[in-house]
């Protein structure tokens, strides 16, 4: 078993790894930047070295010097956590020819998965379906009509150069084909200096569902179900859900095991997810692979809670060479799960992010709740890193008791000193579509203006009263120290209260 | 009995404090007791709310039941709205960010809410448009410049 764990991350991530390791019995050595000196994670391992100034490249993105306080501390391992440089192949070749555990795949894995076209051919070898596309070798106007009517209308023209959705062209029709060809053309030259085209079959209104994988060294791969994570803001996901309201137990299956073929094509190890487009919803719907995260995800408590595993235990597990802990008949979902992550960026002044003090910071209790975070009140949110303040996870045994655990959670959340995304949360949580289990994709890029109008505009008068009564904090003294010399517990005594 | 003025976006409010420790509000009474640290039980005879108040520099944030508001003490103070109109009138970052796209080039003519740059910051990106038709006059930024806050970035004529 691994002795001594860096965690070469920051905030909640680093802390939810430190737990799982004081629960093994594993040392754990942090690692911070000096904006993060006195940060949750810091003060939780049992030793830290500072790596360097606030700015990520200086610090958490900091190979040499995240080796360096490896080797210093005795460390015999290392936990990237996910972002940062989680997904970077020389850090795990580093970590690999430095003798240390690099807690994840291999590094030939996330090689294999770093490229998009790479990957595709993989994934289509080993059987996965990838959106139906052809590049001709033929790149005239005619050729490309053909291709595009053998794929099937509506598609999307592309570039093969390059990305960023520059030179894409949505094309409904036959027609439109030598207009988007020539616009493409032109554009895909001027941006990247290379005008090959090729045609793929548009997905319209998908879902993404993603699925966890887990494999070990010894042969064994399994999955760990999906989650929906349709609910997101121009690609950064908001809600995480498992199960999805989009998949029967047929297509769920199906799912599962196209994600294992996809984990065992790329001689994967650890805790992986495959992301899927899914266009339409049950035992017709299709699946198509869009790639491979190869790590932890954010959104993992989403499955911890609903399959009842511990996903870091089993990554430190796997990591010092151990089996998987679970066999695929042993797994299974159980109730509802959903994951809001709360976000420092206001709503209403378009998610603009936000920095700033945490003059008050609660956290909601009850059953079902888990609230994964990083931070503390009188702690500071910075424009250093992720405006991600914490992540809030509930499980309940249906999907809409779980929506409602989720709303009342979140009402009990307390953040005060910046503004957060938990107003725009509650709406969405409360909209008919999120009720129905009807989002795609697309959703808030194209109705996310009418969501947020949504939300109310003024502060019950309520507020307003214990805003007064705490700028008069001599007055509120004086009532609650009456109340509690006469021995009347508050909370009863307002009952029988009338204004 | 103390009096205080409230304010709130754009609305002045008058709260008064009664020596029985009751809040009025807009001619309604409030109980305000202190629970926890910041954490009040508000109630006004039928309903009650938890608020979460702390207080940074003059103002006050208030949390209920999800909703967020940051209330200026004193009423008439030109503070907020002054910080309005420097977000939306000049073409300036609203925080420390890096410059990722220059979307205008000087002589150039621009609609009203045109996005003339893309920043970023805290790994998300921040469009900034303008706040009203014109003729780009000067671009004072460069792709990849670290922005600090408040500095125009570009001018119209």
């Amino acid at each position: 078993m691994i002795k001594r764990l860096l965690i070469a991350n920051r905030g909640e991530i680093a802390v939810r790894v430190i737990r799982a390791c004081r629960e093994l019995g594993i040392d754990t050595v942090a690692v911070y930047s000096d904006a993060d000196a006195h940060a949750p994670h810091v003060l939780a391992a049992d030793r830290a070295v500072r790596l360097g100034p606030a700015p990520p490249r200086e610090s958490y993105l900091n190979g040499p010097a995240l080796l360096d306080a490896a080797r210093s501390s005795g460390a015999d391992a290392i936990h990237p956590g996910y972002g940062f440089l989680s997904e970077r192949t020389h850090f795990a070749r580093a970590c690999e020819e430095a003798g240390i555990i690099f807690v994840g795949p291999p590094s030939t894995a996330i090689d294999r998965m770093g490229s998009k076209v790479g990957a595709r051919q993989l994934m289509e070898g080993a059987g996965v379906p990838v959106v139906p596309g052809e590049a001709p070798e033929d790149q005239s106007e005619w050729a490309l009509a053909a291709a595009a009517a053998r794929v099937g209308f509506p598609v999307l023209v592309k570039p093969s150069a390059g990305g960023g959705g520059i030179g894409m062209k949505v094309v409904r029709e036959r027609d439109e084909v030598a207009e988007a060809v020539a616009q493409a053309r032109r554009e895909a030259q001027a941006a990247f200096g290379d005008g090959t085209l090729y045609v793929e079959r548009l997905v319209e209104r998908p879902r993404h569902v993603e699925v966890q994988v887990f494999a070990d060294a010894h042969g064994n791969a399994v999955h760990l179900f999906e989650r929906e994570c349709s609910v997101q803001r121009r690609h950064q996901k908001m809600i995480e859900e498992s199960p999805s309201e989009a998949l029967s137990p047929a297509l769920r299956a199906r799912m599962g095991e196209a994600a294992v073929a996809a984990a065992r094509a790329a001689g994967y190890q650890n805790a992986g997810t495959v992301e899927f487009l899914l266009e339409g919803a049950g035992d017709t719907a299709r699946f198509y692979f869009l790639e491979m995260n190869t790590r932890l995800q954010v959104e993992h408590p989403v499955t911890e809670m609903v399959v009842g595993v511990d996903l870091v235990h089993a990554q430190l597990r796997v990591a010092s060479g151990e089996p998987l802990p679970w066999s695929q008949a042993s797994l299974a979902q159980r109730g509802h799960a959903i994951e809001c992550r709360v976000y420092a960026e206001d709503p209403g002044q378009g998610f603009l992010p936000q920095a700033g003090p945490l003059l008050l910071y609660r956290e909601p209790r009850g059953p079902g709740i888990r609230v994964d975070s990083g931070v503390v009140e009188g702690g500071e949110i910075t424009v250093h890193y992720d405006p991600m303040i914490a992540k809030l996870i509930v499980w309940g045994e249906t999907r809409e008791a779980t929506r409602r655990r989720a709303v009342e959670a979140l009402r009990e959340c307390y953040i005060l000193g910046v503004r957060t995304n938990i107003p725009f949360l509650l709406t969405l949580l409360e909209h008919p579509r999120f009720i129905e289990g009807a989002i795609d994709t697309g959703f808030l890029d194209r109705e996310g203006d009418a969501v947020r109008a949504l939300m109310p505009a003024d502060i019950p008068p309520a507020a307003l009263a214990a805003a007064a009564a705490h700028a008069a904090p001599r007055a509120t003294a004086t009532t609650t120290r009456r109340e509690s010399a006469g021995g009347i517990d508050p909370f009863h005594s307002l009952g029988g209260w009338r204004g | 009995m103390t009096s205080i003025t409230l304010r709130v976006g754009a609305r002045d409010v008058a709260a008064r404090l009664d020596s029985n420790g009751h809040v009025h509000v807009d001619g309604r009474g409030y109980r305000v007791t202190a629970v926890s640290p910041g954490i009040y039980l508000v109630a006004d005879g039928g309903q009650r709310w938890r608020v979460a108040v702390a207080e940074a520099g003059g103002a006050r944030w208030v949390a209920v039941d999800g909703q967020v508001a940051v209330i200026e003490l004193g009423g008439a103070s030109s503070r907020s709205s002054g910080r309005r109109s420097g977000h939306a009138g000049a073409m300036a970052a609203p925080m420390p960010a890096t410059v990722v796209k220059i979307l205008v080039a000087p002589g150039q003519e621009i609609a009203e809410g045109a996005t003339v740059l893309v920043l970023e910051a805290m790994k998300m990106e921040l469009p900034i448009r303008a706040p009203r038709a014109g003729v780009v006059k000067a671009v004072r930024c460069a792709q990849g410049e670290l922005v600090q806050p408040g500095v125009s970035l570009v001018e119209l004529e």
